[in-house]
């Protein structure tokens, strides 16, 4: 009969469209944000980020006795690669830039953007000053500086060997000259900020009112004097701006037109350890060796670096198109945790994710956050009530198999400096919470299950939750549900997830807060620098909760005082700080995250440890990546 | 308008009466085997996930359980969980259930809304037909796609409901167009313009006398548009504009797939889905294949 072998011809093509329209990726892609560098405010993050999800193939064949468990633990990852075998002269490295859409390529660190261009500029180009491990500036970098005693005047001197790619020495002058084009009135990219203002005559020269920046002097060739108008200590941790820019390249372009010019987006220049050689604009960059590099001849003799779709990245990786990734997404390692042919780096990401708790408004006009003690979230009891309510650690092993772990205060494990590991955060305890609730007044007095707050009216307490990353649903059913076992009655705002722009919009990002969320899940990846007046404080657009106390003010001001200069005594602001926003609530912190990033088993001496500076170091074992088994 | 069976058994029975279209669909469709396989399916599946999912707790099968998450099919799961720690079988019958109910209820409102629309502009004619085609042909450019993203973003509630009238909106042109050129054709015919001069109302001509005659020709569309609608909200779905997962639907745990993942080593969470929206929207084309056959006598098979 024809007719069947017809439907059955038409069966196995739908099947085969189905398979491939399965296949084609939906990839969650939440990096909306930008990362503006040393910008010490933090950057809005997908609660979800890197699409973590926690994956546990029970019906999995062959998992080592150790991991019997199914839980991974940031522990277990080293920062460096180990070396095994000869490395062979020259070789060239494949790098994979995880990104589902091509980078745009702003290739200067004055006027990029988006965190795949800042991969891209960090081969060929590098910041002046090196950092240790606790972020701040040290002398091991291209540039050494001295600080005066009244902590407000640095002194750079730029080391004798570092030039340019085009031969050129690297001057104090081109380094004036990159604050003079970011101060510039016409200046076009995201830089300007409060760390800028803070030198003394940029305001003016910003303006338009003097010709030149009066805190800033070339002293002589490789020497650059900055006196600034405030000494903090969070000048030394991001607050400086490290990166020089050839003067005799742009010098010619005027202000407004660089951000589009040649010399940023075609042949871009820089001092680190590679050069630029060609760019397919949104896929790759291939660079060559920079024989003249100040730190000695790379060992490389290039890398190529291409876009890589974070649903292909194993693959990628198995087949050796690619050595190493900048960023690998921590849900799939379970799954991929035998892969033979790489070895994981990881380390503690700059990050945490929190639940936020509405207590107030934007004032426009005042330029701070006026808190409100008539708000739903208000009582401080329901917020407390609220984090007992939640079992983080079950959230950390279950959806994140252990790569992401239980958060307890606001300064994260990646700032081990300044966190305070002994103050005692509210853990699991449901009991708790409904004795909490109990006494604060929050009883069922009609009898539905669900508790009235302590006038009797019904509480319902909407929640806002952003979309993207693969368990941003059943997250935030679980927490509603952790609450609802409490007696909250907690709703997901507008019934559904936001999408990750307007989720930011409704919290608060540009002042305009919607009153219809009265608590929120958001993610902080924060900055090198450990001051959180930026999301904390009393005029922070980002202070989404809208929190703000005498003590607060009075703590966050400490913390970047001269006195801070002491590093006890900034320990000891930030602890009473922490210990405060525990008691306070006005966010809880739920989870910590690992960063993971695998190489290739031929790849040597490569890091991703923050104080690591040693790009010309690595080599190869062989001329073409190892191949997974 | 029914040619008689030329069988001499038959011409002995009944030659006055022409075999009613329920019983002519019935001998098509005994006819092709395949057609009352899949008659036989879908009756089957539709009695079935609507009569369990009265059984079933919805609360409890979308309820997150950390601690079950990604279990592999087994007798408690009789279909494994998915990242949530939710029973997939469980959201298989009620995603079915929502699937089914989406596509029955656009069919049915496009249908109506089609119906009365095409009837009256064919029937009018002249300037009422043209401004009446002017207003669906404004609707016909809309880009369907899109606007349906943007109405399911900004609707406050999103309830079967709601998502069965944002289709309808845009989904009601097609028939409208063919039933009116089919209207047309009919009115033009000796009885309507009898009845015409007889001084029966429009409303009465257009729907108990052109109408009766246009039904074979509805019913066939209606449900060929079925299996297209029931395939329509799994594509939103899978493109993340359909329903949130606490309401299941096949596009929902299809789009499960998207994460390279699943679509690798959690074949439990999507292939079941995808081969039951595979199986309805054949099962109900070779329905819709024999049902159209049987309303055309140029293509009958018995």
């Amino acid at each position: 009969m024809k007719k069947i072998s017809f439907s059955k011809a038409l069966f196995a093509l739908m099947l085969i469209l189905l398979l491939a329209l399965a296949a084609c990726s939906g990839g969650s892609d939440d990096e909306g944000s930008d990362d503006s560098g040393s910008d010490d405010t933090g950057t809005e993050e997908g609660t979800d980020e890197g699409s973590d999800e926690g994956a546990e193939d029970e019906g999995g064949d062959e998992e080592p006795a150790e991991e019997d468990d199914g839980l991974y633990s940031v522990e277990d990852f080293a920062p460096s690669k180990t070396n095994e075998g000869e490395a062979i002269e020259g070789g060239t490295l494949n790098f994979g830039l995880v990104s589902s859409s091509a980078f745009e390529g702003t290739l200067n660190w004055n006027f990029y953007a988006g965190a795949p261009d800042a991969e891209i500029l960090a081969w060929f180009d590098e910041s002046l000053l090196g950092n240790d491990e606790k972020y701040r500036y040290n002398n091991d970098g291209a540039a050494t500086y001295e600080i005066s005693d009244d902590n407000r005047t640095y002194t750079f001197t730029i080391k004798d060997n570092v030039n340019w790619h085009d031969g050129e020495p690297v001057t104090a002058e081109d380094w004036a000259y990159s604050y003079e084009v970011i101060g510039h009135p016409e200046y076009t990219g995201v830089r300007y900020g409060s760390d800028f203002t803070n030198i003394e005559g940029m305001e003016a020269y910003h303006n338009g009112e003097a010709d030149s920046i009066s805190g800033i002097e070339i002293v002589d060739e490789k020497t650059l004097k900055i006196t600034f108008i405030k000494a903090t200590p969070s000048l030394l941790t991001g607050s400086i701006w490290p990166y020089a820019m050839p003067k005799h390249v742009f010098q010619d372009i005027p202000v407004a037109e660089m951000q589009e010019s040649a010399a940023v987006r075609e042949n871009p220049i820089g001092m680190g350890p590679f050069k630029v050689e060609t760019i397919t604009p949104g896929e790759s960059v291939t660079y060559v060796k920079n024989e003249d590099y100040w730190q000695g001849e790379p060992k490389l003799d290039g890398v190529t670096l291409k876009v890589i779709n974070p649903n292909t990245v194993v693959q990628a990786l198995e087949t050796g198109e690619v050595d190493m990734v900048d960023s690998f997404p921590t849900d799939q390692y379970p799954d991929n945790a035998e892969m033979s042919n790489v070895e994981f780096l990881g380390m503690t990401d700059l990050y945490y994710a929190y639940i936020g708790f509405k207590l107030g408004s934007w004032d426009a006009e005042a330029g701070e956050v006026a808190t409100d003690d008539s708000m739903k979230m208000s009582d401080v009891n329901l917020r407390r009530a609220m984090w007992y309510a939640v079992d983080n650690n079950a959230v950390a092993e279950n959806f994140y198999n252990g790569l992401r772990w239980a958060a307890d205060t606001l300064i994260a494990p990646s700032h081990p400096e300044f966190r305070d590991e002994s103050i005692e955060a509210p853990t699991y305890d449901p009991e708790e919470a409904k004795k909490i609730l109990d006494e604060a007044g929050y009883e069922d007095t009609d009898g539905d299950g669900m508790r009235e707050n302590p006038e009797g009216e019904e509480l319902v307490i909407n929640y806002a939750a952003m979309e993207g990353g693969d368990v941003a649903e059943p997250l935030a059913n679980y927490y509603m549900q952790a609450w609802e076992a409490v007696g909250l009655n907690v709703q997901l705002l507008d019934g559904r997830l936001q999408e990750f722009n307007a989720f930011y919009d409704r919290v608060g990002r540009t002042g305009e807060d919607d009153p219809a969320v009265d608590i929120y899940q958001g993610a902080w990846g924060v900055g090198f620098d450990v001051d959180p007046r930026g999301l904390y404080g009393r005029d922070a657009m980002f202070n989404f909760s809208r929190y703000s106390s005498e003590e607060n003010d009075q703590l966050l001001e400490d913390g970047v005082s001269e006195e801070a200069f002491d590093v006890e005594y900034r320990q000891q602001v930030y602890s009473d700080w922490q210990q405060l926003m525990v008691d306070e609530v006005p966010v809880f912190p739920t989870l910590y995250s690992a960063v993971l990033a695998p190489v290739n088993n031929r790849v040597q001496n490569y890091s991703i440890a923050v104080d690591w500076n040693a790009p010309h170091e690595i080599s190869v074992t062989a001329e073409e990546p190892v191949v997974a088994e | 308008m029914e040619t008689n069976n030329v069988n001499g058994q038959d011409q002995v029975q009944d030659t006055t009466k022409s075999p009613s279209g329920a019983s002519i669909f019935w001998r098509e469709i005994t006819r092709d085997k395949m057609a009352l396989i899949s008659l036989i399916f879908l009756v089957l599946i539709t009695a079935f996930v609507y009569g369990i999912s009265l059984f079933l707790n919805k609360e409890e099968i979308v309820r997150v359980d950390l601690f079950s998450i990604h279990q592999a099919p087994s007798e408690e799961f009789w279909l494994g969980t998915d990242y949530g720690g939710r029973d997939v079988f469980g959201q298989l019958i009620i995603g079915t259930r929502n699937s089914l109910s989406i596509g029955i209820l656009v069919t049915l409102m496009t249908g109506i809304i089609g119906i009365v629309y095409g009837l009256v502009s064919g029937y009018f004619g002249g300037q009422v037909d043209n401004m009446m085609m002017r207003i669906l042909d404004f609707f016909l450019i809309l880009p369907f796609l899109m606007v349906v993203i943007a109405f399911v973003a900004i609707v406050p509630t999103y309830s079967v409901w709601t998502f069965s009238l944002i289709m309808t909106a845009f989904l009601w042109m097609g028939i409208a167009r063919l039933i009116r050129s089919k209207v047309l054709q009919e009115k033009e015919l000796d009885y309507a313009q009898a009845s015409k001069t007889l001084g029966s109302s429009n409303f009465k001509i257009m729907f108990l006398q052109v109408l009766p005659n246009v039904t074979s020709l509805i019913v066939v569309t209606m449900t060929l548009n079925l299996a297209a609608n029931i395939g329509l909200e799994s594509g939103l779905s899978f493109l993340g504009f359909g329903f949130p997962e606490s309401t299941p639907s096949l596009g929902t745990l299809l789009s499960y797939a998207t994460n390279p993942q699943t679509l690798e080593y959690r074949w439990w969470i999507w292939v079941p889905a995808a081969v039951l929206i595979l199986l309805l929207m054949l099962a109900v084309r070779n329905v819709g294949e024999a049902l159209k056959r049987a309303a055309d006598a140029r293509q009958r098979r018995g």
